[in-house]
């Protein structure tokens, strides 16, 4: 490369990231209007939640907006969740900023689906490896495993793993062990069990498992590799290294439905955090809180988006090519 | 076109499924009615084939009046989805440029919302209903739907039939709905209304199984069912939701590969 190019390159390459970024954030707004849009056009309002609403009703609908039109109010709540007011708690810890309660619970959270997307990339990208070569059925039966939804999963391993123990508690061949009974103490065990599940059922390890194992049979038969081959090169560390580019396609793909699986398994399990104060709030209508969290989840996921397509367009130079 | 053994599996499973909802809903299902605290707990047996519930109640009609808690409201998603998410597909995939890049930014934002998320925050606001949650799923389903038809359309938009039908002075229009929709996307819109089906029967049966949303008892669904029998020390109750639930997944998984192989031959 001339260094007229190099120094042109650097500019463009500013350029898309930016515009990346421009995009990121756009996709933020319009996932808040989109919500914001369909929580303010509900039946009912915010106040009719609070236990004195009806007292309260003529002060606070002229604060909240409430006696506005719907776009100036779904405009007012904009502007000022753009400035990080994302309004008060009104059920969940009445008076509490929104900030202030999911802050600790999201931040538990990620970590959770973090830990379990780069679960399910390994076990999916070691299973596919080991199967790549043979026949569907090993495929066939991945997808039987994986197939059950996230919270049947669970309940059949808590149920399963409390009956275990107890039957060897009966019998006098343990003493109970510091975990049990699953979900009624807390317990490392039931962590690692939401991202055990998590990374396997709702079809997230059969997903995973077709998606490498695409990839590598695309790759096996791949001229460059024939070529590496050919000079005598392992060519392990350059499959691997093309394996980059589908993995982040793939989480890019799941990490939603990674998400909307912890809802549900920190329900499942008694786990605390961002998933079952979403639920909470929504169950007991608490809506700045459940709007909230609900943005906060958009925004996770849009950020593990916009990570995925940087990792692709840094992995893949055929990628570099489109973006250019 | 010759099914696989596979998809056979699934034909006949979803077939069942389908005749179990119609049966429910044109039977007058009455989930009080069946209330027989002296029949308790029964084990399987010809009278009762998948034994009764710690209620008396028997399994099997419950099971079947299950399937219309998610039939019906997922044709009902399948539908509403599809009539978003094809013509958005078809028109990014067919326009190109400003158009395709301002309708896939549209369903990126769309996409950013966990399905989960949005369907109980709609349950919320709007209220805890089939219609409701059917609606959910079908907003947070199109953006997966119109990608997939976008990408379809998108590959052959320089196809050489395209060529040949517009040189015989086709419109635009029946170029796009005849030959593109209905003949080269059929077994992608195919799988992606079966996928969001089972996408449909997870968020139903996981809302019911948690409970506060979805089904609630005495009305039957295969996930309020689970969490109802459970820790009562009968297995033919707990176990026939849970295998139903397994196998109509697996069905559906089968039958949706199969669309996407007999897409492969298009």
């Amino acid at each position: 490369m001339t260094d007229a190019a190099a120094s042109s390159g650097a500019p463009q390459a500013l350029g898309r990231a930016l515009l990346r970024v421009v995009g990121f954030a756009l996709t933020i707004a319009g996932a808040a209007l989109l919500l914001l849009t369909l929580m303010h056009a509900a039946p009912g309002d915010a106040i009719d939640q609070l236990p004195n609403g009806d007292a309260l009703r003529p002060v606070l609908e002229r604060e909240w907006l409430l006696d506005r039109p719907l776009w100036e109010q779904v405009l007012a709540h904009f502007s000022r969740a753009a400035q990080g007011d994302l309004g008060v708690s009104l059920v969940v810890r009445p008076g509490a900023t929104v900030l202030e309660v999911m802050s600790a619970p999201l931040l538990r959270s990620a970590t959770w689906v973090a830990a379990s997307i780069a679960l399910s990339l390994a076990w999916g990208a070691t299973l596919a490896a080991a199967t790549s070569r043979r026949s569907r059925a090993a495929g066939r039966f991945v997808e039987i495993a994986s197939v059950p939804p996230v919270f049947l999963v669970a309940h059949l391993a808590v149920n399963g793993l409390n009956a275990g123990a107890w039957r060897l508690m009966q019998a006098d061949l343990i003493t109970r062990p510091s975990w049990f009974a699953l979900p009624d103490e807390a317990s490392w065990l039931r962590t690692t069990l939401a991202i055990v599940v998590l990374a396997l059922g709702s079809g997230a390890l059969s997903r995973t498992h077709l998606a490498v194992r695409t990839a590598l049979l695309e790759l096996r038969h791949a001229s460059f590799i024939d070529a590496a081959r050919a000079r005598g090169e392992d060519t392990r560390p350059l499959i691997a290294r093309h394996l980059i580019a589908p993995l982040a396609h793939l989480t890019a793909e799941r990490v939603a439905a990674h998400v909307a699986g912890l809802i549900i398994l920190e329900r499942v399990l008694l786990l605390n955090g961002a998933g079952s104060l979403f639920w909470r709030a929504s169950l007991e209508r608490d809506w700045p809180l459940a709007l909230g969290l609900a943005l906060a989840a958009a925004t996770g996921v849009a950020a593990t988006r916009l990570a995925c397509d940087g990792v692709r367009v840094l992995a893949d130079p055929r990628e570099r090519e489109v973006s250019g | 076109m010759r099914l696989s053994l596979a998809q056979r599996f699934g034909a006949v499973v979803l077939a069942v499924v389908v005749l179990a909802a119609v049966w429910s809903q044109l039977a007058g299902f009455d989930p009080v009615l069946g209330v027989a605290p002296q029949a308790a707990n029964l084990g399987p047996s010809l009278a009762h084939p998948l034994g009764t519930d710690h209620l008396g109640r028997e399994v099997i009609t419950r099971l079947a009046a299950a399937c219309g808690a998610f039939v019906f409201p997922g044709l009902l998603a399948v539908t509403l989805c599809g009539a978003l998410a094809v013509p958005l597909g078809a028109l990014a995939g067919w326009a190109g440029g400003s158009v395709e890049r301002f309708v896939r930014a549209m369903l990126g934002t769309v996409a950013s919302i966990p399905p989960l998320v949005l369907a109980l925050l709609l349950c919320s606001a709007w209220g805890n209903s089939h219609t409701h949650l059917a609606l959910a799923a079908a907003i947070a389903y199109m953006p997966t739907f119109a990608e997939a038809v976008f990408a379809r359309i998108a590959t052959l938009r320089q196809a050489e039939f395209l060529v040949a039908a517009r040189a015989y002075g086709l419109s635009e229009w029946r170029i796009v709905w005849r030959h593109l929709i209905v003949a080269a996307c059929g077994p992608t819109i195919a799988r992606q209304g079966l996928l969001l089906f089972s996408e449909y029967l997870v968020l139903e049966t996981t809302l019911s199984y948690l409970g506060g949303f979805g089904v609630q008892e005495p009305m039957p669904s295969w996930g309020n069912m689970i969490t109802f029998e459970w820790g009562r020390g009968n297995l033919a109750p707990l176990a026939a939701p849970v295998i139903a639930l397994w196998l109509t997944l697996l069905a559906l998984a089968w039958l949706a590969h199969g669309a996407a192989e007999e897409r492969s031959h298009v």
